[in-house]
């Protein structure tokens, strides 16, 4: 069974003295693949993670998101049908996390299935279709993300303009208006008071932007869980 | 291939591959060519070689006794008429007192040589002095005959003759070498299979080989393959002896230490071979156990130490036992199966133990061996995942 499984742990653990082919091919014959398949994968890999030119190497001499990405090609070397990542995004610069997106969402598209552990709700929203919140071991919150958008109710307003709406903080529904640089940001309880805000609004004049938006994981996050999330 | 063979196959291959492992094998093979042909190398830094013309100012009734005791002594040295590089001056008969001049300084062991025979040549002067006759000379050098007697076994009260053989050089030598190579490559190994499975643990590689593979398993796999690398490393080193024995004209070393086989040696030699087999097996398969305990680098030795204790204290009994083979604490210790391959070979070289005390010892250890590779492989699997450090703590929690 394990065979069918690929797991990314948290922290990065590869043996520092053997090389990415070695360490490579070492994990992909314990998930059962000939060495020869898995060259071939191996290759495959590297030249999709644009590090070729590594496969030689030792792992102790590779930068901390080369190494990540070799350990995640270990995990999903035997295309697996059901991968767990730990943080896989730990470590990248914004380019490599967008490559391993990729690889990610098509290894979803090819059939897998992703169980994905991040603390990063930008990723969540993009990659993930259910989602599962735990504080200190208990479930908050589990469901399809957009289920649990809807059912919590709130929405985000978001405001670009000349005119001073600062009376809108009053207004009945609104829970929270803060300022982030020239946009206003307003919460409000429920969607059925956006109609009023925006009536108000635009009988100002022109506004730049009027947006309507579905809560954030964010914004879920630290709703849900209750205190400041380190 | 299967699981076991593939973490078996990395082991084993990365370490025959090391640096420590072709340079430790190849040292002591060299090592041992050395040692077959120790005579020629002394040989060659022996000035003792070119014989010493030594001039001697004495009579000739002196002369006639001297010249075969020296000869008798150190072959070495010539006596000459003339043209010698060192002249022995009598300087007085009685009593004998001497002088040697040289043109340069000569070995102490010539020095030490010609003292001899010069005492053996007062000696043979005094008693001629003392008018001995031939026969009372003959009696005064007579060795005292004594028969050693051993209470024969039937327990009928009777005595017979016990065995007058000394330890033989060969089989000690044999002894000393299986249980020192014995003690290197074990202190070697172990260390090297808890440095594998505590650097396992420290850098989290653990957790992606358990995800793929038993704890147990893995486990295992490592110990077989580095019982596989030492038993191939005692297996390359008895080779290369083997060609350096063949290869070394040893006549010369064999005659000049009295080195000699005898009926034991072979028993010796396979016995030897067995124990160092257990004994590394043994030994390997705890320090796993142990490395299995350690979570940082940093307490690698500490967690080693019962392991390095307990064949030092073996190792000390083999060697420190020779003068004392057949005493009773060498035969208790032996049954103890952490002193057993070292101290069991120790009772071979007392010629009458049997195979018996060699059988039941191999039977220990082959049953150590099998409760120790359970309880390595319980202990594994509970603590491969423990972040915490130190044989108590792991213990309390796996007893939880």
């Amino acid at each position: 069974m394990t065979d069918s499984i690929g797991y990314l742990p948290e922290e990065r653990g590869l043996h520092p003295k053997l090389t990415v082919f070695e360490q490579i091919i070492y994990l992909a014959e314990l998930k059962g693949m000939s060495k020869k398949d898995a060259n071939s994968a191996l290759d495959y890999w590297l030249d999709r993670f644009k590090v070729t030119e590594n496969k030689f190497k030792k792992i102790e001499k590779l930068s901390k998101g080369n190494q990540q990405k070799i350990q995640l090609i270990a995990s999903i070397i035997h295309n697996p049908k059901l991968i767990i990542l730990d943080e896989p995004f730990s470590g990248l610069d914004p380019i490599n996390v967008e490559m391993l997106k990729d690889a990610v969402k098509d290894l979803n598209q090819q059939g897998s299935t992703i169980i994905f552990s991040t603390h990063r709700m930008e990723h969540v929203e993009e990659l993930c279709e259910e989602l599962c919140i735990l504080d200190r071991g208990k479930q908050i919150v589990s469901g399809n993300i957009d289920q649990i958008k809807q059912d919590f109710g709130q929405k985000e307003i978001i405001i670009e303009g000349e005119h001073d709406i600062s009376f809108i903080k009053d207004m009945p529904g609104v829970l929270e208006m803060k300022q982030v640089r020239h946009k206003s940001v307003i919460k409000i309880a429920e969607e059925k008071y956006a109609e009023e805000i925006y009536n108000r609004v635009t009988a100002l004049g022109f506004f730049k932007r009027f947006q309507i938006n579905e809560p954030s994981l964010n914004d879920i996050f630290i709703s849900k869980v209750g205190r400041d999330y380190e | 291939m299967n699981k076991f063979m593939t973490t078996f196959n990395l082991t084993f291959f990365s370490k025959i591959k090391a640096k420590s492992f072709i340079f430790t094998t190849l040292i002591i093979i060299a090592g041992m060519f050395i040692a077959f042909n120790l005579d020629k190398i002394i040989n060659l830094f022996n000035s003792d070689d070119e014989a010493l013309m030594l001039e001697v100012d004495a009579e000739e009734s002196f002369l006639t006794v001297f010249e075969p005791t020296l000869a008798s002594f150190d072959d070495t040295i010539e006596i000459v008429d003339s043209d010698g590089s060192a002249t022995l001056e009598i300087v007085s008969t009685e009593p004998l007192q001497a002088e040697i001049r040289m043109d340069e300084e000569i070995s102490d062991t010539r020095e030490q040589n010609i003292q001899l025979a010069l005492n053996e040549t007062n000696r043979a002067y005094v008693l001629q002095t003392l008018n001995l006759s031939e026969a009372e000379i003959s009696q005064m050098y007579e060795e005292v005959p004594v028969d050693f007697l051993v209470a024969s076994e039937e327990g009928s009260g009777g005595f017979e003759a016990a065995d007058a053989d000394e330890t033989n050089i060969l089989n000690m030598v044999i002894f000393y070498f299986s249980v020192i190579l014995m003690f290197i490559i074990l202190i070697s190994y172990a260390s090297q299979i808890a440095t594998e499975i505590a650097n396992e643990k420290s850098s989290r590689v653990i957790e992606m080989i358990v995800s793929s593979i038993r704890p147990t398993q893995h486990l295992m796999a490592k110990i077989f393959a580095m019982i596989a690398v030492s038993v191939l490393q005692i297996v390359l080193i008895t080779i290369g002896g083997l060609i350096a024995f063949y290869f070394s004209d040893t006549t010369e070393l064999l005659d000049q230490f009295g080195l000699e086989a005898n009926d034991q040696t072979l028993k010796i030699i396979i016995y030897c071979i067995i124990f160092v087999i257990l004994g590394l097996i043994l030994y390997l398969s705890v320090s796993a156990m142990l490395g299995s305990f350690i979570n940082r680098m940093e307490d690698l030795q500490q967690g080693l130490m019962p392991v390095t204790f307990l064949s030092m204290i073996g190792y000390f009994i083999a060697l420190g036992g020779i003068s004392f083979a057949d005493n009773i604490a060498v035969t208790i210790t032996s049954y103890f199966p952490f002193f057993t391959p070292f101290v069991m070979p120790l009772r071979l070289l007392v010629n009458d133990t049997g195979h018996a005390p060699m059988i039941i010892g191999i039977v220990i250890m082959i049953i150590t061996i099998i409760i120790t590779l359970l309880l390595a492989g319980y202990i594994y699997k509970r603590s491969v995942l423990s972040t915490e450090s130190g044989i108590m703590k792991n213990i309390k929690r796996i007893r939880k």
